[in-house]
């Protein structure tokens, strides 16, 4: 493993995705900044830009540094360079999560200090703000192992819809669940039982989507 | 055959190639065995879809063979191929660059890659070549952008040079502008090229030795003076019941009436003699160009396939 490669492909590859990288932190926090508007229906708003900035970050961002490396095929360019299969895939992996929780910890930063600040804002809702956005996480990184293992445009969408219905039904369930409803209302933070054991699966299908696609990247016998 | 994988290169030899297979659902390539000698210029020629880019590939570690041995100045391609790609500069018809960046862009992320980049000889070749470094790689003709990595390869001066079909598109002056930045580089006796291509000409100009490839098969290799001299035509009236004498290497014989045109490999002078005393009369003997030897071996090697 070279330390100095992997740092290089990982900066190189940051400096290519900044436009997007830039647009995404920004509509990111305006999403924020929108659930201090006053009124109900902005808040739905607000949070709804947030989860689709979100999700769009993740799909964009893939794209951008992973699939277009096969599809514009400057893979091969990048490849002849004195980089391995390890360095080569450790710094892809390291540069699509860091430029995707680039605007994703901003949101969840910004938010949390609104929480806090914010007169009107409840500290209880906080936990399930986390959840939501480590589902979010998840679920990106679940688009993440589906591009590394089938290059495919078509097959990332398709986890990407099933995301998105599946994050409708996460949600709903969180919020039939007394326990967590009712931390919406709540001026005081706390951390139930069940919302660490939502949050402990949702750090855990995150890291082993994570170790798949190292495993899988790094298996690959084929580069062109 | 493991033992003999297992020994090491001698350092003459920048790379070599032992018992190479590889399949895909439509393609194989059978049991290459290649060695470049350090110093030398290569040329892979073969038809489209013939293996020569596979071979380069595996060159590369960019594709692994499924049986088989590669060693790339002195370093076994599987296990070490960073390393071995440090000394390494490859260029394929299908590779791009960053279209959205510049040229500059790309010459500074070559360069904090390669110790060893130069970058006065980069700007030398920007000149030559009538590249502009602020110029987005999308904004570049096609002979721009083979400059442009050619550029990209070349300044880090490179020990083993690996080009596939680097002329393919190029106009006529382009052409001659990177074949001979490529001889000027190979003036330095350490440097290697390996050059693939289906234009015989191109490979003729600039290579020492030649390897026609078809098929997935290697069909022939030889130095270039040695497959020049030893491919001959004769033309030469004979009457019907003439029968001709056995000449080693005869590879083709047509038939126009009293006209027999016979190209035959492994020459030797004394083959006028023969066909003279045996009763024809010799109308011309001519040597063949190297794309007239690449036919005739490839229309030999598929007859012997099928066989």
């Amino acid at each position: 493993m070279n330390a100095r490669a992997i740092q290089i492909l990982f900066l190189k590859d940051l400096f290519l995705s900044r436009w997007p990288l830039f647009g995404y932190l920004v509509g990111g926090l305006l999403s924020v900044l929108a659930t201090c508007l006053p009124g109900e229906a902005m808040e739905f708003i607000a949070f709804i830009m947030m989860i689709t900035v979100t999700i769009a970050a993740g799909i964009h961002l893939i794209g951008v540094l992973l699939l277009a490396e096969s599809v514009d095929m400057t893979r091969t360019f990048v490849m002849s360079l004195p980089v391995s299969l390890l360095d080569y895939s450790l710094a892809k992996l390291a540069v699509v999560l860091v430029a995707f929780l680039i605007p994703w910890l901003a949101m969840l930063a910004s938010l949390t200090v609104l929480v806090f600040i914010l007169p009107e804002a409840k500290p209880g809702v906080l936990p399930f703000l986390v959840m939501m956005f480590l589902f979010l996480l998840a679920g990106f990184c679940l688009q993440l192992v589906t591009a590394i293992i089938t290059e495919s445009v078509g097959w990332t969408i398709v986890v990407v819809v099933l995301g998105n219905v599946l994050l409708n039904l996460f949600l709903k369930t969180l919020n039939d669940q007394p326990v967590i409803s009712s931390l919406a209302q709540s001026e005081t933070l706390t951390w139930p039982p069940l919302v660490q054991k939502i949050m402990t699966g949702e750090v855990v299908v995150i890291l082993v989507a994570l170790g798949i696609a190292l495993l899988f990247q790094l298996r690959r016998r084929d580069l062109v | 055959m493991s033992a003999v994988l297992d020994q090491p290169e001698p350092a003459t030899i920048a790379a070599s190639l032992r018992g190479i297979a590889k399949s895909y659902s439509h393609f194989q390539l059978h049991d290459v065995n290649l060695e470049f000698t350090t110093g030398t210029v290569n040329g892979l020629i073969g038809p489209n879809g013939a293996g020569k880019s596979t071979i380069m590939r595996i060159l590369m570690g960019l594709v692994q063979p499924d049986r088989g041995a590669v060693a790339v100045l002195g370093q076994r391609i599987s296990s070490s191929e960073a390393i071995a790609k440090q000394e390494v500069g490859y260029f394929s018809e299908d590779m791009r660059l960053y279209k959205a960046e510049t040229l500059a862009f790309h010459m500074q992320f070559v360069r904090s890659l390669y110790p060893g980049w130069d970058e006065a000889y980069a700007r030398q070749l920007l000149d030559r070549f009538g590249l502009i470094a602020q110029q987005k790689v999308k904004g570049l003709s096609q002979g721009q952008r083979v400059k442009a990595l050619l550029l990209l390869i070349l300044a880090r001066r490179p020990k083993l040079l690996i080009l596939d079909e680097p002329t393919n598109g190029l106009d006529p002056v382009a052409k001659q502008e990177v074949l001979s930045e490529l001889m000027q580089t190979v003036q330095d006796e350490t440097r290697t090229i390996i050059y693939s291509s289906h234009h015989t000409q191109d490979v003729e100009q600039i290579c020492d030795t030649i390897t026609f490839i078809d098929r997935g098969r290697v069909i022939a290799s030889d130095n270039r003076d040695e497959f020049l001299h030893r491919w001959r035509r004769f033309r030469l009236q004979a009457p019907g019941d003439w029968v001709a004498p056995e000449i080693a290497g005869l590879r083709k014989e047509s038939v126009f009436g009293n006209l027999r045109v016979m190209t035959i490999d492994r020459y030797q002078p004394q083959v006028e003699d023969w066909l003279q005393s045996s009763g024809a009369t010799l109308e011309s003997s001519a040597a063949l160009s190297l794309e007239e030897i690449f036919v005739a071996a490839v229309t030999r090697g598929r007859e012997e396939c099928h066989q």
